[in-house]
């Protein structure tokens, strides 16, 4: 069992899971999320290699940039599992657990082949998840994210296989933007990673998935990205750029979305940029800093997306124009969401300002001031949509008349053990610093940081309560946000259906004197094609072409 | 009774609020508060960044409401 692959065995689990009675499936799945922990304990090293084709391809190794992310994601798995204990759709269930699974799988990965298989293995259970939202926009939506998510993984294989032609490797090392492969890979990763103009899918599929869905979505697909980044460009400078973007204008748009697990997203995205920034500046500090971001962002994120999943378990909605007076109902919810919203919006003593501080710390070293103002600017930003916005449109706003319920036990108890966790990285980051990749010794609580951090945070809740007062806070407005994914589900659409239509015009044609062609010699009695079977117009067609595009791109690169 | 317990609530939370406020600028002036870059250290600049960036934030989402917003099903 030592040099079994870590995730494999969640992912063996889950295959066998609709012939395990209803009862026993979450406690066996908690099982096998122990059997796979197990692995931590092996220690650094490379573990299992395999030779395939004369090849040798790595998979499980374990060093320390894998640790912190393999503990998380155990503790993640465990979270998720707890908090959907009630779930009884068993397609959800299993495709968690192996998402769970392929996400620490990749995490061991040693070269850029079976990384490959692990992410697209990701790709395709998450997008099992998004589907079992089970309404028709979550399932349109499953669609368009498995499509941008496969786009992905081909051009990491592209990236891939040109790395290994020009190059004769293909271990996960270190690369920059100065060959063609790094660019491919570079941008399969930021596709993942949400980066700007990049994000579409994000925003688009999360919000759509069942309560319990979108904690699991929320913890693996782009901390994995966020890894891999740390692994194979950390210190590229054109990631502090977009790293600064990233987290400055899913903001605006924050403010304005009325779906609260939407608004989760956009600030899921600009947490992401922190940890772009410190993956950018690629000091020992800063790249401490992006894992500790990481480690702690999984938690407070699961717990504010946990306590909206409740809200929708009980209400049946996440819309801030539908919500409002909660904290009567669901007491209990309201003080984990709190103490999420304080977590992230890097209040002293809760598990943001922890992590936060060593990036912020690590770009005042450098120097890079614009920089620096940039995240301090996005800091307030993050009080307004996390720290703010969300509990208070939730749980107060106004009074509430239709009465609900507290969520159910064990939601309580996975938002209760994130809480605790929250509070208690905040106040002895001794722990978190340890298991960091680099040893730095680093004190956040200094006075000078706390006051600065403090009155940051105060004044700027009370420039929340300014606008309330004199009446200039947008009020909850049902509506659409336009977002990038506007640009594949309404341009491309304006440009693609006259085109695509007139394609089908022409393949009836052309079908269509074939048909009289095969009437002419062969008889009238069997039919050449059913015209039927060549709709070029349904977006499964225009999928197929984009991928078949970048396929082909593949094979003229390798020629 | 009902529609009191929130507004008593927000009542005591502004002057809790403005009270932690005036403390936290207060004790700028006791001692020099060190960062890496003079301008965090000017007297109650964060706290002036702060209630500044977060009005700005609001004010440009409000005028962003013209050109992104739609109406709920426009992809539908």
């Amino acid at each position: 069992m030592t040099n079994m692959i870590p995730g494999l065995w969640m992912i063996i689990t889950s295959i066998f899971l609709p012939l395990i009675p209803q009862y026993l499936r979450q406690p066996v799945m908690l099982l096998s999320v122990a059997a796979s922990a197990s692995s931590l304990l092996n220690g650094f090293g490379v573990f299992v290699e395999w030779e395939i084709l004369g090849n040798t391809l790595i998979l499980y190794q374990a060093d320390n940039l894998t640790l912190p992310f393999a503990l998380i994601f155990h503790l993640a798995s465990v979270l998720i599992i707890i908090y959907a204990w009630h779930n009884k759709n068993l397609m959800e269930n299993m495709a968690t657990l192996a998402y769970a699974g392929a996400a620490i799988g990749a995490l061991h990965a040693g070269d850029f082949f079976s990384l490959f298989i692990w992410m697209e293995s990701t790709a395709l259970t998450s997008a099992f998840i998004v589907f079992a939202g089970n309404t028709p926009s979550a399932r349109s939506s499953a669609m368009r994210y498995l499509i941008i998510q496969v786009c992905s993984g081909v051009l990491l294989l592209i990236g891939a296989s040109l790395m290994t032609l020009q190059t004769g490797n293909y271990l996960l090392t270190k690369l920059d933007l100065s060959n063609n492969f790094g660019i491919f890979i570079f941008l399969a990763f930021g596709i993942k990673a949400a980066f700007p103009l990049l994000n579409g899918w994000l925003q688009d599929s999360y919000p759509e998935s069942s309560p319990t869905g979108t904690v699991a979505l929320s913890a693996f697909t782009t901390k994995l990205a966020i890894y891999a980044l740390a692994r194979t460009f950390p210190g590229v400078d054109t990631l502090i750029w977009i790293g600064a973007i990233m987290t400055v204008f899913p903001v605006f748009f924050a403010v304005i979305e009325n779906d609260l697990r939407r608004v989760l997203s956009f600030s899921l995205n600009n947490q992401l940029g922190f940890m772009v920034v410190g993956i950018g500046i690629g000091t020992e500090l800063s790249l401490n800093g992006t894992v500790a971001h990481a480690f702690v962002h999984i938690i407070y994120k699961a717990l504010l997306f946990m306590s909206m999943g409740a809200v929708l378990h009980r209400v049946g909605t996440t819309k801030a124009s539908e919500l409002g007076g909660l904290y009567k109902y669901m007491p209990f919810t309201t003080i984990f969401c709190i103490i999420g919203a304080m977590s992230i919006s890097a209040f002293p003593l809760f598990s943001g300002f922890v992590a936060k501080s060593l990036i912020m710390s690590a770009l005042g070293g450098q120097g890079l001031i614009l920089i620096y103002f940039v995240l301090f600017f996005a800091s307030a930003g993050v009080l307004e949509h996390s720290g703010i916005k969300i509990p208070y449109f939730a749980f107060f706003a106004h009074e509430r008349k239709m009465k609900v319920q507290e969520a159910p036990f064990n939601m309580l108890l996975a938002m209760g053990i994130a809480a605790f966790l929250c509070i208690g990285i905040g106040i002895f980051p001794k722990f978190l610093y340890s298991i960091l990749p680099y040893s730095v010794e680093y004190q956040p609580y200094t006075l000078d940081h706390i006051v600065s951090q403090l009155q940051l945070l105060v004044f700027a809740i009370l420039a929340f309560l300014f606008l309330v007062k004199f009446r200039l806070y947008p009020s909850e407005i049902k509506s659409t946000v336009l977002n990038t994914d506007w640009f594949y589900r309404k341009m491309l659409l304006g440009i693609g259906k006259p085109f695509f239509q007139s394609l089908h015009f022409i393949t009836q044609k052309i079908y269509f004197i074939l048909n009289l062609l095969f009437e002419f010699f062969i008889g009238k009695s069997k039919k050449f094609a059913n015209l039927s079977y060549f709709k070029v117009t349904t977006p499964s067609f225009a999928a197929t072409v984009l991928i078949t595009i970048l396929f082909v791109m593949l094979i003229l690169a390798v020629i | 009774m009902s529609k009191n317990n929130l507004k008593t609530f927000a009542k005591y939370f502004i002057k809790i609020i403005i009270l932690i406020s005036i403390l936290l600028v207060g004790i700028d002036f006791t001692f020099h508060r060190h960062a890496y870059f003079a301008l965090e250290e000017i007297y109650g600049f964060p706290a002036f960044f702060g209630f500044v960036s977060f009005i700005f934030i609001v004010l440009v989402g409000k005028w962003l409401r013209k050109i992104l917003m739609r109406k709920e099903d426009y992809y539908d």
